[in-house]
């Protein structure tokens, strides 16, 4: 079940989506009319189904279609890989920040480190490994990065 | 004396490792052809139960084909769908012809990593491919524990999908992982939901109804969700008793794919038709059997491996059995 935060900035809504996204969204409800700019935070949507992503579609092609200019910040690997998967499931160039997958070789925790696309772009995708936050050992990034940034690479 | 005869045509090291360990695994006697022609010949004399062939390009694919018609006929009884198992180093959406075979019954993609061990792995599911009905996830995993959950409504689908995620993280796999199990247990249950009732005609009862709406699971409606781990391998079944299922449709859906292409939205059936192919490319394999009218059961298998790089690398399988 998706819960909303939100915050208006000026010309700008910013969301902030939380929770799984599935059958039961209606994001016409939740996010409402939006201003101009629409910022949609990602960072805790851990999972969509198939039938989300159909709503999810629907929904945010219907604001583009109405010029909103969109906005897709923090987005969790969930959405990443949605992203990847569907070409349009974002439109293109809207994407600023996404989650990128680590794991300690030594205490084998899950991490995750917050990356701007065009710094990724700039990296050529060669992330350097991070400090563990749990043991201090090194954590390297923690899938195949053909596919995990496949989106930036169109 | 049953017939045990399992025959490989292929030249490939790896296919043979793969297959020798499969058989030992399932019980069989491993024969290898190097060519259709010659495989067709074995077909032909031997009947055996088990067929692995190298279709890794389509002109492999189409050698063996034109050798079977030329031998035993391709809609010979001697030859069977159920037993045929194509063996790519392709995704599946790149092997079209295979998918749009008459002969299509079951796709193995070539990432073996360790032939021997997946080898012993994938006999297990072969045996299963022998019995007389392949149900039950105790016959596919048959050293998992398995839970039965019964569904009463639909609306238990997010809990039940929410109850594997836990399990599955309980059981150290990465959250991450069990996110895509849960995933993967959520697209089962929905089409075992929605998409496999039908009426006396074949007709879909419930493929346009909007998959939120909450709906009693009672008689024929019945959902069961088989959760099984044997420590290495979790395996997910979603089962129904319609045997609505269609293998044209399945696999036309679980190929598709939409990186290029762009996804359109359909507004005359409720679902997205997008789950089965998100799934098998998160790492799963399927196991599908059906028995026309009976009953359908839908298992996903993941291996549980120490990082999701490998866990998204892993060995795949697309398997198919349905009876008349």
């Amino acid at each position: 079940m998706i819960n909303v935060v939100k915050e208006q900035k000026g010309n700008s809504l910013l969301v902030r989506l939380t929770g799984s996204i599935e059958e039961s969204v209606n994001f016409e409800q939740i996010i409402g009319l939006t201003s101009p700019e629409l910022i949609v935070n990602c960072r805790d949507v851990p999972r969509i189904n198939s039938v989300g992503v159909k709503a999810w579609i629907k929904y945010f092609q219907s604001l583009q279609a109405k010029n909103i200019k969109l906005h897709f910040i923090e987005c969790s690997t969930a959405i990443v890989e949605q992203i990847n998967l569907i070409s349009n499931f974002i439109p293109e160039g809207c994407v600023e920040s996404i989650y990128v997958p680590f794991s300690c070789a030594t205490c084998k925790s899950e991490l995750v480190g917050l990356f701007k696309t065009d710094d990724l772009k700039k990296l050529e995708f060669k992330l350097p490994p991070l400090k563990c936050t749990k043991c201090s050992g090194q954590a390297s990034f923690d899938d195949i990065p053909e596919e995990y940034f496949s989106f930036l690479m169109r | 004396m049953a017939n045990t005869d399992f025959l490989l045509i292929s030249t490939l090291p790896e296919d043979r490792a793969f297959a020798a360990s499969a058989a030992e695994s399932a019980g069989l006697t491993l024969i290898t052809a190097t060519t259709a022609k010659e495989g067709a010949t074995i077909v032909a004399e031997k009947e055996p139960r088990v067929i692995f062939l190298d279709a890794s390009s389509e002109a492999q694919y189409k050698e063996f084909e034109t050798a079977i018609q030329e031998t035993v006929g391709l809609f010979s009884d001697k030859i069977n769908a159920n037993a045929i198992h194509f063996l790519t180093s392709s995704n599946i959406e790149k092997v079209q012809y295979l998918i749009e075979s008459p002969l299509f019954g079951h796709f193995i993609m070539r990432n073996y990593h360790d032939p021997v061990a997946t080898g012993l792995y994938y006999g297990k599911i072969l045996k299963a491919t022998l019995s007389e009905r392949a149900f039950g996830l105790n016959t596919l995993l048959p050293n998992a524990k398995v839970q039965i959950v019964k569904l009463q409504k639909t609306t238990q689908k997010q809990d039940a999908v929410e109850a594997v995620k836990n399990f599955f993280i309980a059981a150290k796999f990465q959250s991450r992982m069990a996110t895509v199990i849960a995933n993967a247990v959520d697209e089962l249950l929905m089409n075992a939901m929605f998409d496999a009732p039908v009426d006396e005609a074949g007709r879909p009862l419930f493929n346009s109804m909007v998959r939120s709406t909450s709906m009693a699971l009672i008689g024929r409606q019945s959902i069961e969700m088989h959760v099984g781990y044997d420590g290495h391998y979790a395996a997910i079944t979603a089962v129904d008793l319609f045997g609505s299922l269609d293998k044209v449709k399945l696999l036309t859906h679980i190929t598709k794919i939409y990186t290029e292409e762009e996804y359109k939205i359909r507004t005359s059936v409720a679902g997205a038709g997008i789950g089965l192919a998100t799934v098998f490319r998160s790492g799963g394999s399927f196991f599908f059997v059906s028995e026309s009218g009976v009953r359908t059961e839908v298992t996903v298998f993941f291996k549980r491996t120490d990082n999701f790089r490998e866990f998204k690398d892993q060995f795949r399988f697309l398997s198919t059995q349905f009876y008349f």
